[in-house]
Formats: C-alpha cells, sequence, structure tokens
C-alpha cells in the first residue's frame, strides 16, 4: 500500500503486492494463507455478532485485518491477536468503541469454542485475562504503526443500495438480502483490498441478479453506466463464489502464535504423503477441500428491468 | 525521541500534554503533543482520528503534522509549532476581546479556506472554537486539533451528536438531529466571527437546554413554518418557550452590511440552506481580500514553479516511502515527505497597511454603494427568519 501517497479513498494494492505477500515471502503457500486468512474474518464476524456490533465495524475490521497481513507475515503475528485488535480499532474507527473485558471475553469463549474445549468462561481478573486485554492493546498498536495510520475504510454498503435503487430491485425477494451477504462474505477475499466500493457493489448485484434469473438492462450495459467494467464485476463474482466451494478446516487452524509452526509442518506432511500417493497410483488427484476452483461464471443475462410489484420499502437503507 | 527536544510546557488537555519543542537537525519550532496511552482504553480514539485525518490534509490553513513517534507507554505527534490559539489572542491584542475589522476579515478567510478545504476531502472538523484556531506571527490562522473529525461519505451513517463544545454547536445537532453534515462546522465558524466581534461568545449556554434557549432569544424559536421538519427532531418539545426573532444587527452592531449578511448566512436555521464554506468564501465581504489573495498567490505559485524547475534540474527527490520498520523502543511511525519550503509570505503588517489604504481609498465610493448594494442583497439572498 502506497504509504505516504494514500488519501481518504480505499488503498488498492498493486499485483506485485498481491502476488509476493509477506506471509508468501515467509515460506507460507497461497492456500494456506487464503485459509488463515479467511479464519481471522471468520474469527471477527463471529466476535462482533456476539458483541452486538454493526456491520459496518465488522466489514472495517476485516478490512483492516487483511490490509495488516499484506504488511506483515502470517508466521510473525498471531490471527487470534490481529484480529480483535482490527475489531478494537474498526470500533473506535466507526464510533461504536467497545470494552476490553468483553473483547476478552468473548474472544476467550470462541478460542474454546474453536477447539471443541469445555465452554468455562473466563475467570475474572486471572492472568489468562489480563494476557488476552494486553495482547489487544498491544495488537492494536502494531496494525495502526503497520498501516501508517490508514484506517479510513469505505464500504460499499450504502453505494449497493443506492444502486439497488436505481435499478429498481429494492422490492425483488431474495436479490437486496443475497447482494447483501455477498458483500459481508466477499471480506473475507482479497477484494476490498483490489477495487474501490462501487466496483464491489455492481458485481454484488450482478451475481445476485444471475442467481434470481432477473435480466438487467444491457443497452447500454447498466454496470457501464455505473462506470464499472465487466471483466471487474466477473474477478470479484468468481472471488466471492470460490468461498462457497470450500469448508475452512476450523479445529486445525493456528489462533496464537505458538500454534503456527506445528500447523505449516502438518500441511507440509500432509502435502508430501499425498504427493507419494499419487506418484504411486499415478493418478492426478487435487487435494481434498484445498483448492478453490474458479466460480463457474459465463455472460448471458439479457433482457430489461423488471418493474416493481409492490412497495415493500427495503430493510438497508 | 533524540530528533526533538522538549522545551517548555504549553497545554494540558484530557488526554495529551502539549510542550512547545525544537527539531535538533534544523533548530525549527515544533508543538510535541504527547498522548499517553491508557492499559485500558488502548490508542485514544481522538488520537486516531487525528493522526488519520491530518497526515491526509495538507493545507496552509490548516496545522501540519510533521511526525508521529512511538514511544514505550505515550503517542507524541509532532505538530507545526504556532504561536498561540485565537482566543489568548482576542484576549491580548483585542480591545476587551474584541478584534479590528481588518483582523477578523483576514481570519475568517483563512478559517473558511480550510473548512472548505476538509469539506472538499469529506472530513468534517466538528470541534471549531476559538481555542481549536491556531495563529502565528505572521498572522496566519490555521485549523487545528482533530481530535473530534470524522470522514464522511454517503450520508446514510448516523453519526454521535455529542460534538463540538456546546457553544458552537448547531442547532440541529442540540435538537438530536445525527445526520449532520458540513453545516455543522459553518454554524461554528458563524458563532466564532461574532465573537470576534464581540469579543465574547454569541451563545454561551451552560448545557444542552440553555444552549438552546441562548439561541432561540436571538434567532427566534423555531417553528414548522421557519424551519420544516423541526418538530420531527428528537429533542423538539412542543412546549418550547416562544421567542420573536431579533435583528441580529442589533446583537453584533459592530458588524458592517456585507459582514452582516455573511454571517446571518452562516447562522440560518436549516442546515440545507446554510451558505457552504465555498460560497461563503466568494461572497462580497471578502472582496478586498480576495484581490489580494489572488495575487499573492499568484506570486507564490510562480515562485513555486520556478523552484521546482530548480529541483528537476537537480537531483530528483524519493517519491515514496516505506515507514521504517524496527526493533527499537522508539519507531517514527509516519513521517512527513520533505517539503519545497514555501516563500514567506508578507509580514501581516503590511497586509494590513495595504488593505487599510484600500479601503480607505473606497470608504466614500462604498458607503454610497453599500445602501444600493445591500438592499440588492436582501433581495438575491433567502434570508432566515428574523429579519
Amino acid at each position: 500500500m502506497h504509504q505516504n501517497k494514500l488519501s481518504l479513498q480505499n488503498a488498492l494494492l498493486t499485483l506485485e503486492q498481491l502476488q509476493r505477500t509477506p506471509s508468501r515471502e515467509d515460506g507460507i503457500t497461497e492456500e494456506q494463507e487464503d485459509d488463515l486468512r479467511q479464519f481471522g474474518c471468520h474469527l471477527i464476524q463471529t466476535a462482533g455478532i456476539l458483541l452486538k456490533l454493526p456491520q459496518v465495524a465488522m466489514a472495517t475490521a476485516q478490512i483492516l485485518f487483511q490490509r495488516f497481513f499484506y504488511q506483515a507475515s502470517l508466521r510473525k503475528f498471531a490471527i487470534r491477536d490481529i484480529s480483535i485488535g482490527s475489531i478494537f480499532l474498526a470500533a473506535k474507527v466507526e464510533e461504536c468503541p467497545v470494552r476490553l473485558t468483553d473483547l476478552a471475553n468473548v474472544i476467550d469463549h470462541l478460542q474454546k469454542k474453536f477447539r471443541r474445549s469445555p465452554l468455562d468462561p473466563l475467570v475474572p481478573f486471572g492472568q489468562e485475562f489480563y494476557d488476552l486485554k494486553n495482547a489487544v492493546v498491544i495488537a492494536e498498536m502494531q496494525i495502526l504503526k503497520k498501516l501508517g495510520f490508514n484506517v479510513h475504510v469505505q464500504l460499499p454498503y450504502a453505494i449497493m443500495v443506492n444502486y439497488l435503487k436505481v435499478l429498481e430491485l429494492t422490492d425483488h425477494p431474495t436479490i437486496p438480502q443475497r447482494a447483501w451477504s455477498f458483500l459481508n462474505d466477499g471480506l473475507r477475499t482479497s477484494i476490498y483490498i483490489c477495487y474501490q466500493p462501487p466496483t464491489i457493489a455492481c458485481s454484488v448485484i450482478w451475481l445476485a441478479a444471475r442467481e434470481a434469473e432477473v435480466p438487467l438492462p444491457t443497452n447500454p450495459a447498466w454496470w457501464e453506466v455505473l462506470d464499472s467494467n465487466l471483466e471487474d464485476i466477473e474477478n470479484i463474482a468468481g472471488h466471492i463464489k470460490s468461498l462457497y466451494y470450500k469448508t475452512l478446516p476450523i479445529p486445525d487452524l493456528p489462533l496464537t502464535i505458538n500454534e503456527v509452526e506445528p500447523y505449516l509442518q502438518k500441511q507440509k506432511s500432509i502435502a508430501l504423503a499425498l504427493a507419494d500417493a499419487e506418484s504411486r497410483t499415478g493418478k492426478k488427484k487435487g487435494q481434498d477441500g484445498e483448492e478453490a476452483e474458479q466460480a463457474p461464471v459465463q455472460g448471458g443475462d439479457s433482457g430489461s428491468v423488471v418493474p416493481p410489484k409492490n412497495t415493500r420499502v427495503s430493510r438497508f437503507s | 525521541m533524540e530528533r526533538y527536544q522538549a522545551l517548555e510546557k504549553i497545554g494540558e488537555g484530557t488526554y495529551a500534554t502539549v510542550y512547545k519543542g525544537k527539531n535538533r537537525s534544523n533548530g525549527d519550532a515544533v508543538a510535541l503533543k504527547e498522548i499517553r496511552l491508557d492499559s485500558e482504553e488502548g490508542a485514544p480514539s481522538t488520537a486516531i482520528r487525528e493522526i488519520s485525518l491530518m497526515k491526509e490534509l495538507r493545507h496552509p490553513n490548516i496545522v501540519r503534522l510533521h511526525d508521529v513517534i512511538h514511544t514505550e507507554n505515550k503517542l507524541t505527534l509532532v505538530f507545526e509549532y504556532m504561536d498561540q490559539d485565537l482566543k489568548k489572542y482576542m484576549d491580548q491584542h483585542g480591545n476587551r476581546g474584541a478584534l479590528g475589522h481588518i483582523v477578523i476579515k483576514a481570519f475568517m478567510y483563512q478559517l473558511l479556506k480550510g473548512v472548505a478545504f476538509c469539506h472538499e476531502n469529506r472530513v468534517l472538523h466538528r470541534d471549531l472554537k476559538p481555542q481549536n484556531l491556531l495563529i502565528n506571527r505572521k498572522g496566519e490562522l490555521k485549523l487545528g486539533d482533530f481530535g473530534l473529525a470524522r470522514a464522511f461519505g454517503i450520508p446514510v451513517n448516523t453519526f454521535s451528536n455529542e460534538v463540538v463544545t456546546l457553544w458552537y454547536r448547531a442547532p440541529d445537532v442540540l435538537l438530536g438531529s445525527k445526520t449532520y453534515s458540513t453545516s455543522i462546522d459553518i454554524w461554528s465558524a458563524g458563532c466564532i466571527m461574532a465573537e470576534m466581534y464581540l469579543g465574547r461568545p454569541l451563545f454561551a449556554g451552560s448545557n444542552n437546554q440553555d444552549e438552546l434557549m441562548k439561541i432561540f432569544k436571538v434567532m427566534g424559536t423555531p417553528t414548522e413554518e421557519t424551519w420544516p421538519g423541526v418538530s420531527k427532531l428528537s429533542e423538539y418539545r412542543k412546549d418550547f418557550p416562544y421567542y420573536p426573532p431579533k435583528p441580529l444587527s442589533s446583537v453584533v452592531p459592530m458588524i458592517d452590511t456585507f459582514g452582516m449578511d455573511l454571517l446571518m448566512q452562516m447562522l440560518i436555521y436549516q442546515p440545507q440552506r446554510r451558505i457552504t464554506a465555498k460560497d461563503a468564501l466568494n461572497h462580497v465581504y471578502f472582496n478586498d481580500i480576495r484581490g489580494y489573495a489572488n495575487i499573492q498567490q499568484q506570486q507564490q505559485q510562480q515562485q513555486q514553479q520556478q523552484q521546482q524547475q530548480a529541483q528537476m534540474n537537480g537531483q530528483m527527490m524519493p517519491q515514496q516511502q516505506q515507514p521504517p520498520i524496527s526493533t527499537n523502543s522508539q519507531q517514527h511511525v509516519y513521517q512527513q515527505q520533505p517539503q519545497i519550503p514555501q516563500q514567506p509570505p508578507l509580514p501581516y503588517q503590511a497586509v494590513q497597511m495595504q488593505q487599510q489604504q484600500l479601503l480607505q481609498q473606497q470608504q466614500q465610493q462604498q458607503q454610497m454603494q453599500q445602501q444600493q448594494a445591500y438592499s440588492q442583497q436582501q433581495q438575491m439572498h433567502t434570508m432566515p427568519q428574523h429579519h
């Protein structure tokens, strides 16, 4: 991210930054990095719901988390610490601050849940409690430093709602909700670091309309009127859809920095065993649940705007 | 802190202490704002806002943030040094706090320039008051303390309404509006303008309710007729005592006619009808300043171009700077790029002299024209109801 050239617009990555992340340079594979990033975002979203935070705060937190790991390696900073640090920071930026105590309790609960250990509550004012609180404050400062205090995030939610109104889709039974969900899920991918909010907004509407089989105007193409191009839209849609083709192996993923090396070792031995098996059978076989296939997106929506049927007000305005 | 040496303490706030300091490498005076980091709160949100916004806002009328230094338990912001704030300036230089017309005009012009720049960049200051307007010996005024500022996007978000010191808080915010926008800063600017003429705050309320009453007693109690939609605001009460509007010229009698027109447009009840910073800068009140500022700007641009060319011929500056990442206890979190030094503007006195002469020359003509122009003005601009 261009540290000294930033305006208040979202910082976007260059192709080189995208391909050569600090984690990749540090010996973590692309698939592992994707899994770990998704895991961090999952943690943020789940914790945010428990903390009753507005979605904008959770979205900002996930984008800060993603940005951070383009400046630092997943081998050096723990997912748990950076994700709660992101929540703590994002809540301040979005003017809905959370208490450190609540944050520590929620994160401890989730940690136990992910590890399938008994859900005993955190001992108030115990050592563990203080360690967690301390970790949050340290992580927050690390994020501020690595991002050079560029903590303003522009989000596509309001833009998306406006576009739905322009396209007269706010009353459709599935499209608004589905597009909204795609925005939320898309936070787990790199799209928010690669595209500006209006393009993302177009893409989720495009995807939701495809799935609902609702044709939108093509002459001129509606996305061109909204200053986006089809290539970007399809690319973003592909990234979002790829999320649904795999499940995260949550119990195996490392939360703290001590768990990272054993995880990477285990992954390595699995990969070796698989390669070994492959060479013996001579049969090509993809790693189970590892490879995210490009989403099956093809063009082909034509026709005109479907007029609104009723006058239900959008839930999102 | 090796780069900067702290000298004397110049202020203490709730979360920060400000020192006058010196840059050891070039001897420049700086202001060092030390922020204590709390183990319960982490980095104060005011500091996060201030740094993230001020490092982006580079303008002659906004205090420049040079550097941010993080040490174990505190964060030090290094600002350009300004001699005093407007509050102290008024106490020292004013006649019982009230300033001269020409000084006020020069200050208002600079204040609105800074505000216009913030608004163009989608930033609300949200805490404009004399204490946050800083003045240096050259007579330059700059906006400081962005601790309550925020970036705004499409106005769907609702914001906190615990913003702006009470005396400068817009009536829509006092009445509970959470969808305010740039107009909130314009109300504050209007209050500051009146205060510079009066020598005391225009609406010095002691609490939310009292502040509203202070405003109503001058501007009149708003009704659906004078402010459509006012009754829908959460803090609006049907049983507000009724006050008729008073002519603002009786409250701030020392303002000239053009100044009064501008002030009234800044203090319009309906937020969307309040004048914008950009339009305010083009107001006839600033005609004389604008002529002078344009000449000065042209001169500066020429100088800059010459300097830039000289620089192009010499070595190129490195454009990109990654923040240095080290394991030291101290880190320069944000380091500003070296700037092309600007030629200092003419001393403030010279500006005053020039303007005074100009004014004296034009005075007789103006007096004749003012009456006419003002009556036209009144027709052109939609005036608030209290007229």
